[in-house]
């Protein structure tokens, strides 16, 4: 059954339109409207984006198998654990150690006895049980009343004999105590004598300070900020002075302006094509490792991007002062001073700013070629596999250049 | 007395601009100069000071060829035409006082403006200058804290600091609010008052009835009428505008 819509007999609804002469046709009878359309491409037009999709898939396929992609290779993710897990232990603080000893008597090669008891005046107490020992006898080591959480070792002494070893480490629970049982050796290991036991626990004492590692990180990191304003300040003074050779709307007005904005705007994209790192490999085989090498690497790099995003700002100008400031009389010398420099002062300024605050992440790994900064140390503690001081040293980076990043940010908002 | 001999000004592209305009400005008139948009009312107003370089025909103010002008010489000529923009120009970041100093610049060395050394004489002229378009208790503010109507009021007084011979004005009210409008022509007309010959394109005819000693038509770069203003009537007026065309008053 056919569906209505309304009552029927009820007036059809007026149209929307009112008719015209110029009525546009029905495309009612088409069965798809879309095929209607894509009828009009020419089949060379089609063929040309067939061509141009196979292509880029083609492309893509090539760069999957040259760039040796392996999804299952992501399963070794556990082999980064102990980096990641000393992301989360980073070595910022640190308490002094003040060792605690205990010592006791124990005869080897006597029969059983009772324990052996040593106390201190505090409590401290380590109880052996029994307290003497023969081949395969059980003997166990019981401390309380220590430093919680605190590790110690239990070392075997008998100085006529010459033997000072290690029997075992232990560590202390939450409540300061500890127990180890150990199987006695035989007597070709430990001939029967008196012996003497020598409990060390190393107890932490005073409040937690900054540790070594991030005192030094944290020197590197000022060193590092200042190897990012060294190389930012000197680009800006080399760059400055070309930015107005590299802009067209000053140079654009004779032949001879235009070769040399060409000329500038070429040296611009060649300095800036090649990566800080790049450079940093050259400049320290010139200078030597060192943060010295870091800001010239920075330099050479900085003065095509901000030579670039200078001459980008005076091209943003508005003309209207300029045009006002020549029918003055001015020349051009003083157009330039009065027309183009106020009005490009904030946002050289701005961009100076952000371009620290990005050369701060540039100086931050220009140290792994040897450039300096805190990127040196960070490459040091990876070699020594010392993850604790490297996750110090990373964490100081986040903080330092993401610090950097919302200054820079809040203040390019207040000169814009 | 400025001569404009048989101006012509192609740019790029094949458009001709201006073709074959003559007329002489006698001193202490005020010129208005109306036309559609694109008729070449800008590219005469800027080829008197060579802010457009005109491609042939000469322009002579008081004996000096200006078309023939290089160098200090150009520049010794811009500085006694003074000019006011549709947009004002104003330098926005600079304040006011700056901004009218600017004015100055034709007169003084390389050095004197880098240092920023004006005169006590350019200061005194300056004081002077804010203090006629009104604007004394605005001198240390920036520039685009101004209302349209005051800025182009420091534009005039930047000009006027070239202690110019000629003002010209492209389309000065454009941009403002009929009130607006007639305090910044009153300005113009003032100082017209006190010898300066002004030459002024405007978009209404009835402001240019107003304050026009003298009216220039110009459609398609070529002169249409030159006669006064009380002359032109509708027959005339559609020949300049074309017939569609009806006149707006503004109060």
């Amino acid at each position: 059954m056919a569906t209505t819509l309304g009552p029927t007999g009820a007036p059809p609804p007026p149209p929307l339109t009112p008719k015209t002469s110029t009525e546009p046709s029905s495309y009612d009878h088409l069965r798809s409207a879309r095929l209607e359309l894509a009828r009009h491409e020419s089949p060379r037009r089609r063929a040309l984006r067939l061509g141009l999709v196979l292509i880029a898939l083609a492309v893509l396929v090539k760069g999957w198998l040259v760039t040796d992609i392996d999804l299952g290779k992501l399963s070794n993710a556990s082999n980064a654990a102990p980096i990641l897990k000393a992301l989360v232990q980073p070595d910022v603080l640190s308490r002094d150690v003040l060792p605690l000893e205990l010592q006791e008597p124990f005869i080897v090669g006597a029969g059983s006895s009772g324990p052996a008891v040593v106390s201190t005046p505090a409590g401290q107490t380590l109880r052996i049980t029994p307290g003497s020992g023969t081949p395969g006898q059980t003997v166990v080591f019981e401390g309380s009343g220590f430093e919680p959480d605190a590790d110690g070792q239990l070392r075997l002494l008998n100085p006529s004999r010459g033997v000072d070893v290690l029997f075992t480490r232990l560590h202390t629970d939450r409540n300061g105590s500890f127990r180890e049982e150990r199987v006695w050796p035989d007597f070709a290991t430990l001939p029967p004598d008196i012996y003497q036991f020598k409990l060390v626990i190393n107890a932490l004492t005073g409040s937690p300070h900054l540790s070594e590692t991030f005192l030094s990180s944290l020197g590197r990191m000022g060193e590092t900020i200042l190897l990012a304003l060294m190389g930012t300040v000197f680009g800006v003074l080399f760059s400055v002075p070309l930015s107005f050779l590299g802009a067209r709307n000053l140079m654009g007005t004779s032949p001879v302006g235009l070769a040399l904005y060409a000329f500038v705007r070429l040296f611009f994209t060649i300095t800036r094509s090649i990566e800080v790192l790049i450079v940093g490999l050259i400049t320290v085989v010139i200078v030597g490792i060192g943060s010295y090498a870091g800001v010239l690497a920075l330099v050479i790099h900085s003065i095509g991007s901000l030579g670039k995003l200078f001459s980008e700002v005076i091209e943003n100008i508005e003309p209207g002062p300029i045009e006002a400031i020549t029918a003055t009389g001015a020349n051009r010398f003083q157009t330039v001073l009065y027309g183009v420099i106020p009005q490009i002062v904030p946002a050289f300024l701005a961009v100076t700013i952000y371009w620290w605050d990005h050369n701060l992440r540039m100086s931050t790994v220009i140290g792994l070629v040897g450039g300096g900064g805190i990127g040196f140390l960070l490459i040091q503690y990876m070699n020594l596999l010392q993850y604790n001081q490297a996750a110090t040293v990373l964490w100081l980076i986040v903080i330092a250049v993401t610090a950097m990043d919302y200054a820079s940010a809040a203040i390019r908002a207040r000169l814009i | 007395m400025l001569v404009i001999e048989h101006l012509v000004k192609d740019y790029a592209g094949g458009v001709r601009a201006l073709d074959d305009v003559s007329l002489e400005v006698r001193d202490g008139e005020f010129v208005v100069l109306i036309g559609l948009s694109g008729s070449g009312k800008s590219t005469l107003l800027r080829c008197i000071n060579r802010l457009v370089e005109p491609t042939a025909g000469r322009i002579v103010l008081d004996d000096v060829d200006i078309t023939a002008a290089r160098g200090d010489g150009l520049r010794r000529v811009r500085r006694r035409i003074g000019m006011i923009f549709q947009q004002f120009n104003l330098v926005k970041r600079s304040t006011v006082l700056t901004n009218v100093l600017t004015g100055r610049l034709g007169y003084v060395s390389q050095w004197q403006s880098l240092l920023a050394h004006w005169s006590e004489d350019d200061y005194r002229r300056a004081l002077v200058n804010i203090e006629r378009v009104g604007l004394r208790e605005r001198t240390h503010q920036r520039a685009d804290r101004l209302s349209g109507g005051q800025q182009q009021r420091v534009a005039i007084a930047r000009a006027l600091m070239q202690e110019p011979k000629i003002m010209l004005a492209d389309e000065p009210v454009a941009s403002l609010d009929p009130a607006t409008s007639h305090s910044v022509l009153q300005y113009l007309q003032q100082i017209n008052g006190e010898g300066m010959t002004v030459i002024c394109s405007l978009h209404f005819l009835s402001l240019a009835r107003t304050y026009g000693t003298r009216v220039i038509a110009l459609k398609g770069g070529r002169l249409m009428f030159d006669g006064k203003p009380s002359e032109i009537d509708q027959r005339r007026f559609q020949e300049i505008y074309g017939d569609d065309a009806v006149e707006v008053e503004i109060e």
